[in-house]
């Protein structure tokens, strides 16, 4: 198996390192390097978002498309490419969450995308289940912002930009998000 | 800065300083574990967190190989369209090209743009000008050139004295109901000069003036010079021949520095040949008078028509007098002198503190007009900008608002 691809740097790292040059997506082969540095995150934290595996593709692909029409647009100035892209696949995986809430045809649970594979052991598929029960209790902003965080792997100012928030209400809302889930991992063991 | 028993406190009893520290603690936990890629705590509350970012991060939903390795060859190929997408896409790309085009020309609209704010500046300013410029000619204090700008040379080409003249005619005979055709034109002309001097040279200056004057065959109607050290100053009427008007502004202007020029001229041709029209009729009227005397048949007829003839006679006088005046009006032309001890003035046209001093009232006049314009433009523009703004920001709103609702 492949190694994980890099995580974002935290606060203070972020902050304290210079963008890489590939990050910023000006040519055609820096955005290739974008896409390889960044899809698997996209594709997870969209995945999170539908939970859908189909309707994630199909976002994923729409985002990185979006992201590579509007590439000129990105100004460094507004934050990390990072930031930009997540940015981008948020605003296309809740178009898609819109369609289908006007639609109401996926009124029945999607998709397991996550389903055990078979050489879980059984502690981490129980483990795994109670984090998932814990995460069905939390409102569609507390899983967006787990999403982003966890499985886009963006760090706080990151998600803040993505956002429109500021550092410190992400920080804030994440510590009540993750203290919360801690709870009703509590109650679900 | 770990606090042992912070996880067990009452949430709501701690201060707002202990629950940043709580966040902080625990987020810089967190992303400890998520850098590290396992547990790095001692304490358990602290493991347990840690614990959880990483099985959240390990229920991290991975792409299929077949998806990515698809994708992977789309963005390699730039994400190509094909069939009516790509002739979709060309037609609003061709429709969004004209939109960009201001875009590329936007150097070359600003550079339009101030041309025209400069020129909206610039107009209202020259016009200002021309008008008191022609009641007021800057002329250099001596030389030739002082006659050049003078306004009565547009006025000998336009053929009416009215053209030049910035004053406003006066008196009965406008000349509007006047036939052009009929015969030469009458044009009273006057002109006002000041000149400045020292203080002791003033007599000087007013004896130049009655010599230019006789010089040019006029004579000086009435002076009033007066010279010492708290009012020095005068001022003399001429009366010129009107054809010698400008030469003798020029030699008046040689005297000493110019202060203030005028000219202006006034067409009288039409109560010229109204007068002599009616100074006809008069003596036609008296031939015919005497006529009938000579035939009266009676005394009292004969008085009668002596009284008219008296009438008559006055009449004729009076027609002859007036004719007489506006002769002496347009055969000579009136020049105002103004003399004025320069020690007291402040500035002299011409000279070259007046020059800088009116590039200064220039560069002032310029600015608060450039101002003025600014403001207005602004005043229009500001609240227009706003209301865009708003109404941009609103829209924005709107659309977030509707996209954070897919997930409530």
């Amino acid at each position: 198996m492949d190694p994980p691809p890099p995580r974002s740097r935290g606060v203070n790292e972020a902050l304290a390192q210079p963008l890489p040059a590939t990050a910023v997506p000006r040519e055609a082969e820096s955005f290739e390097a974008l896409y390889e540095r960044t899809f698997p995150r996209v594709y997870a934290y969209v995945a999170s978002l539908l939970r859908d595996r189909a309707g994630a593709e199909d976002v994923t692909a729409q985002a990185f498309e979006r992201a590579y029409r509007k590439r000129r647009g990105y100004r460094a100035s507004r934050g990390t490419v990072e930031a930009w892209l997540f940015g981008i696949a948020r605003n296309a995986a809740l178009d898609e969450l819109r369609r289908r809430k006007r639609r109401a045809t996926l009124e029945t649970e999607p998709e397991d995308l996550g389903a055990p594979s078979l050489d879980d052991h059984a502690e981490t598929a129980l483990r795994r289940e109670v984090v998932r029960a814990a995460l069905a209790r939390l409102d569609g902003h507390e899983r967006d912002l787990v999403a982003l965080k966890f499985q886009g792997g963006l760090s706080n100012t990151e998600i803040a930009e993505a956002l429109g928030l500021s550092e410190s209400n992400v920080a804030t809302k994440l510590h009540r998000t993750v203290t919360k889930l801690r709870e009703a991992c509590r109650e679900a063991a | 800065m770990k606090q042992p028993n912070r996880r067990g406190a009452q949430p709501e009893r701690r201060s707002g300083e202990h629950r940043r520290l709580d966040t902080d603690t625990d987020l810089a936990v967190l992303e400890a574990a998520l850098r590290e890629g396992r547990v790095t705590a001692a304490d358990p509350a602290e493991r347990e967190l840690q614990e959880l970012a990483l099985a959240l991060e390990a229920d991290t939903p991975e792409p299929r190989p077949a998806f990515a390795e698809q994708l992977s060859k789309r963005v390699e190929a730039g994400f190509p369209r094909t069939g009516r997408a790509a002739r979709a896409r060309g037609g609003a790309r061709r429709r969004l090209a004209g939109l960009r085009r201001p875009r590329r020309l936007l150097p070359a609209l600003a550079v339009a743009a101030t041309l025209l704010i400069a020129l909206a500046v610039a107009v209202p300013l020259l016009s200002r000008d021309q008008t008191t410029g022609g009641s007021s000619v800057s002329a250099p204090s001596t030389g030739e050139s002082a006659d050049d700008a003078a306004p009565l040379q547009r006025e000998s080409r336009s053929g009416m004295s009215q053209t030049p003249s910035p004053v406003p005619p006066t008196g009965t005979g406008t000349g509007q109901d006047f036939d052009p055709k009929r015969g030469q034109r009458s044009i009273e002309r006057s002109a006002s000069l000041s000149l400045e001097a020292p203080g002791a040279e003033l007599d000087r200056l007013a004896e130049g003036v009655a010599r230019v004057a006789d010089r040019q065959r006029g004579f000086v109607l009435r002076s009033s010079v007066s010279s010492g050290e708290e009012s020095g100053g005068g001022s003399l009427d001429l009366r010129v021949p009107a054809d010698r008007l400008r030469d003798t502004l020029r030699d008046l202007s040689a005297l000493g520095k110019v202060r203030s020029r005028s000219e202006s001229g006034q067409d009288v041709t039409a109560t010229v040949v109204t007068a002599s029209d009616r100074l006809e009729s008069a003596r036609a009227e008296r031939a015919s008078l005497l006529r009938r005397l000579r035939r009266a048949g009676s005394d009292s007829q004969a008085e009668t028509l002596r009284q008219r003839l008296d009438a008559n006679a006055i009449e004729i006088r009076r027609l002859r007098s007036d004719l007489r005046s506006l002769r002496l009006r347009t055969d000579y032309a009136g020049i105002t002198v103004s003399l004025s001890d320069e020690s007291r003035s402040g500035d002299t046209l011409g000279g070259p503190t007046d020059s800088t001093q009116d590039a200064l009232d220039d560069a002032v006049g310029s600015l608060q007009a450039s101002l003025n314009f600014l403001l207005r433009a602004l005043g229009t523009l500001l609240p227009l900008g706003l209301v865009l703004a708003a109404t941009v920001a609103g829209g924005r709103a709107l659309v977030r608002g509707r996209r954070e609702s897919a997930l409530a």
